[in-house]
C-alpha cells in the first residue's frame, strides 16, 4: 500500500509528465504504432490491388534485396566511425579550450559555427569545396603536394562514405566540445593538485583522474549521439543520394527510397522497424553488459 | 497539488492559445491573399466582394524567383488572374529538390493542389497513384491542340487517354566548344559513336582535355542511357498485348546484344580517354560545370547552358550545338516536363489556366527555346533544339522509380565495377521487370 | 605548480596550435559561404577558386533582401522557433523533474524509455504519417503545424537535460520549502529555477537551434511563402539546372549569422548550463 505522501507524489508526477506524454502520443507513438502495423500488410501505393496482411513478406524481401547488407555495414561505419571522431576531436577541443588561453570566447564561439549552419547549405557547400575540377580543397592538396592531381572523393567506391562521415564529424563535434568541456570543469581542482603533490605527471594525472570523471558525460553524448547518428539522413542524401553504387547508402536512405520513390510503405516500414530492433537490442544488451560489470 | 493542475491548465491553454492564434494567422492571410507576391509587401491586399464566388486554385511551380524567366512566370500568371474575374491564382513556388515528396505526401492526404509544374519521370507515378484528371475531352475541345508536338502528346497518354499536359521541352542536343574542337584537330564533331572513340585518343594529345562528357550518376544518367539506348534501337520496357509493359531483352538475343553495346560503348568512352575518369560518377552538376568551364569539349545537354553565359562568359564564347552523337539511329532524349492537373473541384477553370500556360503568348514570354508548340521558335539555340524535336523519344509511361535506380546502377556496375557488358544488360533487364512486377506493371503477371 | 615552466610553455604552443587548427577546420566552410556572395557572378564558379576577393559586390544581399522573401522567411522561422523554445522548455521543465525526483514509479520509468525510443525513429518515415495527423486536424500550411512537429521532435532531448540538472540540486532545498507549505510548482519556480538559468538558457539553445535548422518538415507542412521558414527558404535559390550561388550563401550567410552572434553571446552560459546538467548525466 501506498503512504498517503506517495500518492499525492504520484499524482503530481503524473500532472507533470501528461503534457510531454501528449506529444509524444500523438505525434511519435501513434505515426510509430502505424509503422509497426504497416510493416506486416501489403501496402505499396502504386499497386493497390495487393493489400491484407502480409505476414512477414515484407520482412523476407527487405533483407533479401540486393543491397541490404551494404546499407546495413554502411550504417555501422557511418554511426560508429562518425561518433568515434566526434569524440577524439571534441575531447581535443575541449582540453584546449580549458586552458587558459587568450581569446578563449571567440575560439569558443568559432567552434560553435559548424553546428549551426544549416545542413542542407553546409552539405552544397562541402560538396563544392571537394569537387576536383573547381573545388578549392582538391587544388589546394594539390598545391600543397599532399595528392599528385585532384581527386573525385564523393564519386569513388572507396571514399564517399569516408567523406561524408568527415563531414557529418566537422558538423556535430562542436556537441561534445561543449559536453565535455562542462565535464572538464567540473573536475575538481583538489583533486588534481593533491595528485600532483603525490607526483603524478601531467599525462598521468589526466588519464587516471580527469578522464574518470568525464565518463558519464561521455557515456550519454555517445549514447544519444549513437541514435541520431543512426537515423541521419540528409547528410548523405545532399552530398551523394547514398552512391556511388549504394556505396555510402545507409538504412535510413534505403528507407527513404523505399517510401518516396517506390511507395512500397509495407517493406519502407518493415525496414525501420527492423533497424528499430536492432538499436534497441543494441542498447538492452549493453544496459544489461553495464549493470552485470557494475555488480560484479 | 492544487498549484500544479493550475499549471498545468494554464500551460495547456497556452500551447492551445499560441497554437490556435498561429493557425488563425495563417488561415487569413492564405484566404487573403490570392496572388502571392515573392516580396511579401503587398500580398495581404483584400479581395473585392466579387472575391466571394471567385474560385481559387492552388498552383505549385518550381519556378526560380531569382531569375527573370521566374519572375515573367509569376509576372503571367498575375496577367492571368487579373483578367479572370472568377479565378484565383494562388501560385505558390517549390523547388524541384522537395517538389516530389511534398506531392506525394499531399496527393496522399487527399490534399493535392490543382495543377503543378513536375517532370516527366514522376508522370507514371501519379497516374498510377490515381491522382491526375482525364483531360482528353477538354483537350480536344481546345481549338488550338494542333500546335502541340504529336510526339509530345503521345508521351502524355496512358490507355489511349490523356493525362498530363506539356510544360516546357528539354530537348537535348550536341553542345560543343568550337574553338577547343579546333585545337584538337576537328573542324566539326564526330557524327558516330566510332567517330567519337576514334578521335578521342589524339584529341587529349593535343588538348590535354578529354573530347566528351557523361553524367554516370544522379538524375541526369539514366536520361542519356536511354537516349543511347533508343541510338542503338533497343528500348527499356515494351507495351504489349495485355496493355502491360515487360522487358523483353532477354526473350531477344538481338536485343540483349545492342542493350549491351551500349555499356560496351560507355565503357570505351573511359578506356580510350574519351571522358574524364570521374565523369563515371558525375551528376549533372559537374557534368554541366565542366563543360562551361571548357574543361572537356562536347556534352549532349540542355538549352538551359545558354544561360551560363552570364557566370562563365570566357568558357561560353564558342560553343555550338549539333546532331547527338550516335549509334545505330539518330535519336535524343527529349525531357517532357508536364504540368500536371489534378482531379480538383473546378476542372474547368484549372483546364482554362493551362491552355493559358501552353498558349502562345505564355510560352513566348517564358520558354522561347524550350516551348512544347510548334509555332513557337526561338532563332538561335531554341531553332536548333527544336530542329530535333522529332527524332525525340522520352520514357515508358509506367512508374520509374524503381527503374531509374537500376538504369543508374547499371552504368555503375559497367563503369566502377567492370562488369562485362552482356551480364550488365542482362541485370538491368531483370531489375526492369521486377520493378514492373512490384507495381503491379509487369505483362502477363 | 602543478607543472614545470618549460612543460608549460610547449603545452601552451600545442594548445594554441590546435586550436587554430580547429578554427581552420571550422571557419572555412563559413567563410568560403561568406566569400562567394560578395563575389560577382562570373568568379564564383571558376577553375581557379579562391578565398579572395578581386572585386567586393554587394548585389546579392541586395537581391536577398530586396528580390526575394528572405525577411518574411527569417520573422517565421523566429516567430515558430521562439514559441517552439518556449513550449518545450515549459513542458520538459516539468518532464525533467519528474524523471529526476519520480523515477520510482514505474510510469515515470516507461515514460523515460518512451523518449529514448522517440529517437530512434527515423524522420524520414514520420513525413507521410505526419503529414495526414496534420491534414486531418487542419494544420497542414499553419505556423501551428511546425510548432508541433518542433515541439515533438526536441521535447525528449530538452527533458533529459533538464533532468540532468535537477539531479544536480539536492533534494534537501526542496524539503525545508515543503515543509514550510509550498506547492510542488511554487517550488519549481521559486528554489530550482532561479539557481539554474544556465541550464534554462542551454536547453533553450538547442530546442531554438533544432527548430531554426529543420528543413524538411518545414517545406512539406508549409504551402505558401507567407508561411515558408528560413532553411527551404534559401534552398529556393537552387533552380533545377542552375544554383544561384552569390543569392543562395549571401541568404546562408544572413540566417546562419544571428544565431552565431546569439551563441557567441550566450555561450558562456552553455558551457555552465552544460556543466551542471551533463556531469551526472
Amino acid at each position: 500500500m501506498l503512504t498517503l505522501r506517495e500518492k499525492r507524489a504520484r499524482r503530481i508526477a503524473i500532472a507533470f509528465i501528461v503534457p510531454a506524454l501528449l506529444f509524444f502520443l500523438l505525434l511519435n507513438a501513434f505515426p510509430l504504432g502505424q509503422v509497426l502495423w504497416d510493416s506486416f500488410q501489403l501496402k505499396n501505393l502504386l499497386n493497390k490491388a495487393e493489400n491484407g496482411f502480409a505476414g512477414l513478406a515484407n520482412y523476407a524481401e527487405v533483407v533479401k534485396a540486393e543491397y541490404f547488407m551494404t546499407a546495413l555495414k554502411n550504417t555501422v561505419i557511418w554511426t560508429v566511425l562518425s561518433v568515434a571522431g566526434e569524440y577524439a576531436l571534441g575531447l581535443v577541443s575541449a582540453i584546449a579550450l580549458n586552458q587558459n588561453v587568450i581569446g578563449r570566447t571567440i575560439f569558443r564561439g568559432i567552434i560553435i559555427i559548424p553546428w549551426v549552419v544549416p545542413i542542407v547549405i553546409a552539405g552544397m557547400t562541402w560538396t563544392w569545396m571537394l569537387t576536383p575540377d573547381y573545388g578549392i580543397l582538391n587544388i589546394w592538396m594539390v598545391k600543397l603536394g599532399i595528392i599528385d592531381q585532384p581527386y573525385y572523393w564523393l564519386g569513388e567506391l572507396n571514399t564517399a562514405l569516408l567523406t561524408v562521415v568527415f563531414v557529418n564529424i566537422w558538423r556535430s563535434f562542436p556537441f561534445f566540445t561543449i559536453s565535455l568541456l562542462a565535464g572538464l570543469q567540473s573536475v575538481s581542482r583538489d583533486m588534481i593538485e593533491a595528485a600532483a603533490i603525490d607526483g603524478a605527471g601531467v599525462r598521468r594525472r589526466f588519464w587516471h583522474i580527469v578522464l574518470p570523471q568525464l565518463k558519464t558525460v561521455s557515456l550519454t553524448i555517445i549514447f544519444i549521439h549513437i541514435i541520431w547518428t543512426a537515423v541521419n539522413f540528409d547528410f548523405i542524401w545532399v552530398m551523394t543520394e547514398g552512391g556511388p553504387l549504394h556505396s555510402s547508402e545507409t538504412l535510413p536512405i534505403m528507407i527513404y527510397r523505399y517510401a518516396m520513390q517506390e511507395y512500397n510503405f509495407g517493406q519502407a516500414s518493415a525496414l525501420a522497424s527492423m533497424m528499430l530492433g536492432f538499436m534497441v537490442a543494441g542498447f538492452v544488451l549493453y544496459y544489461f553488459y553495464a549493470t552485470r560489470k557494475n555488480r560484479g | 497539488m492544487k498549484m500544479a493542475k493550475w499549471s498545468m491548465v494554464l500551460i495547456s491553454s497556452m500551447m492551445l492559445a499560441s497554437a490556435l492564434s498561429a493557425c488563425g494567422n495563417g488561415n487569413n492571410e492564405t484566404s487573403s491573399s490570392s496572388t502571392n507576391e515573392t516580396s511579401g509587401t503587398n500580398a495581404s491586399a483584400t479581395e473585392p466582394a466579387a472575391a466571394e464566388e471567385a474560385v481559387t486554385l492552388k498552383f505549385w511551380s518550381a519556378l526560380d524567383p531569382s531569375s527573370d524567366q521566374g519572375k515573367t512566370i509569376q509576372q503571367k500568371v498575375k496577367e492571368f488572374d487579373d483578367s479572370h474575374d472568377k479565378i484565383n491564382i494562388d501560385l505558390q513556388v517549390i523547388s524541384y529538390d522537395v517538389l516530389h515528396d511534398k506531392l506525394v505526401a499531399a496527393i496522399n492526404a487527399g490534399d493535392a493542389p490543382d495543377i503543378s509544374w513536375g517532370l516527366g519521370e514522376w508522370f507514371g507515378e501519379f497516374n498510377k497513384l490515381d491522382a491526375l484528371a482525364d483531360l482528353t475531352d477538354a483537350f480536344n475541345a481546345w481549338p488550338e491542340k494542333d500546335k502541340i508536338y504529336p510526339n509530345v502528346l503521345e508521351a502524355m497518354q496512358v490507355d489511349g487517354k490523356l493525362k498530363a499536359l506539356p510544360n516546357y521541352l528539354g530537348i537535348r542536343a550536341l553542345l560543343y566548344h568550337e574553338e577547343l574542337l579546333k585545337q584538337g584537330g576537328l573542324t566539326e564533331p564526330p557524327k558516330t559513336w566510332d567517330e567519337l572513340l576514334n578521335a578521342a585518343q589524339s584529341f587529349k594529345e593535343k588538348t590535354g582535355k578529354e573530347i566528351f562528357g557523361i553524367a554516370g550518376a544522379g538524375v541526369r544518367s539514366p536520361q542519356e542511357l536511354i537516349m543511347y539506348l533508343a541510338q542503338n534501337d533497343v528500348v527499356l520496357a515494351e507495351k504489349q498485348a495485355d496493355g502491360k509493359f515487360k522487358n523483353t531483352w532477354l526473350d531477344n538475343p538481338d536485343q540483349l546484344a545492342k542493350a549491351a553495346e551500349v555499356f560496351r560503348f560507355y565503357q570505351d568512352l573511359v578506356a580510350k580517354n574519351a571522358v574524364k575518369a570521374d565523369a563515371r560518377t558525375w551528376g549533372w552538376e559537374e557534368e554541366d560545370q565542366n563543360f562551361v568551364l571548357g574543361q572537356y569539349a562536347m556534352v549532349v545537354n540542355g538549352t538551359w547552358i545558354e544561360g551560363r553565359a552570364s557566370e562563365n562568359p570566357e568558357g561560353m564564347k564558342d560553343v555550338k550545338i549539333a546532331q547527338p552523337i550516335y549509334g545505330g539511329k539518330p535519336a535524343t532524349f527529349m525531357e517532357i516536363a508536364p504540368l500536371f492537373i489534378y482531379k480538383s473541384k473546378h476542372p474547368e477553370e484549372t483546364f482554362e489556366l493551362a491552355t493559358f500556360l501552353m498558349g502562345a503568348d505564355y510560352q513566348k514570354a517564358v520558354n522561347p527555346s524550350s516551348a512544347p508548340r510548334t509555332d513557337v521558335v526561338s532563332e538561335g539555340w531554341g531553332k536548333q533544339f527544336m530542329a530535333l524535336a522529332e527524332q525525340g523519344i522520352a520514357y515508358p509511361a509506367v512508374s520509374l522509380g524503381g527503374i531509374t535506380k537500376a538504369m543508374e546502377d547499371s552504368l555503375a556496375l559497367a563503369l566502377l565495377k567492370k562488369e562485362k557488358p552482356e551480364d550488365v544488360a542482362t541485370q538491368l533487364s531483370d531489375a526492369i521487370n521486377d520493378s514492373l512486377k512490384k507495381n503491379g506493371e509487369l505483362s502477363g503477371s | 605548480m602543478l607543472i614545470s615552466r618549460r612543460k608549460q610553455r610547449i603545452l601552451t604552443i600545442a594548445t594554441y596550435l590546435i586550436l587554430a587548427g580547429f578554427t581552420l577546420y571550422c571557419l572555412m566552410p563559413f567563410l568560403w559561404m561568406f566569400v562567394t556572395s560578395i563575389k560577382p557572378d562570373d568568379q564564383i564558379r571558376t577553375l581557379n577558386p579562391s578565398f579572395l576577393v578581386k572585386q567586393i559586390t554587394f548585389g546579392h544581399f541586395d537581391n536577398v533582401l530586396n528580390n526575394s522573401a528572405f525577411l518574411t522567411f527569417f520573422k517565421n522561422s523566429l516567430f515558430i522557433a521562439s514559441v517552439t523554445t518556449v513550449a518545450a522548455l515549459l513542458i520538459s521543465i516539468f518532464a525533467g523533474y519528474a524523471l529526476s525526483r519520480f523515477v520510482r514509479f514505474k510510469g515515470v520509468k516507461l515514460f523515460g524509455v518512451a523518449m529514448m525510443l522517440s529517437q530512434m525513429i527515423p524522420g524520414v518515415l514520420l513525413l507521410i504519417p505526419l503529414y495526414l495527423v496534420m491534414k486531418n486536424v487542419s494544420l497542414i500550411n499553419t505556423y501551428a503545424s511546425l510548432i508541433l512537429a518542433y515541439t515533438t521532435f526536441t521535447v525528449p532531448l530538452c527533458t533529459f537535460m533538464m533532468k540532468g540538472f535537477f539531479d544536480t540540486i539536492p533534494y534537501e532545498m526542496e524539503e525545508s520549502a515543503e515543509i514550510d507549505g509550498a506547492s510542488r510548482v511554487g517550488i519549481i519556480f521559486r528554489i530550482l529555477l532561479p539557481v539554474s538559468l544556465p541550464s534554462l538558457v542551454s536547453t533553450s539553445l538547442f530546442a531554438f537551434l533544432n527548430a531554426w535548422n529543420e528543413f524538411m518538415f518545414g517545406f512539406v507542412f508549409i504551402n505558401d511563402e507567407s508561411h515558408r521558414t528560413l532553411t527551404p527558404g534559401v534552398s529556393l535559390f537552387k533552380g533545377l539546372y542552375q544554383t544561384d550561388w552569390g543569392s543562395m550563401m549571401a541568404a546562408s550567410v544572413l540566417s546562419v549569422l544571428p544565431i552565431v552572434l546569439i551563441f557567441i553571446f550566450l555561450q558562456r552560459f552553455l558551457v555552465e548550463g552544460m556543466t551542471a546538467g551533463a556531469v551526472k548525466g
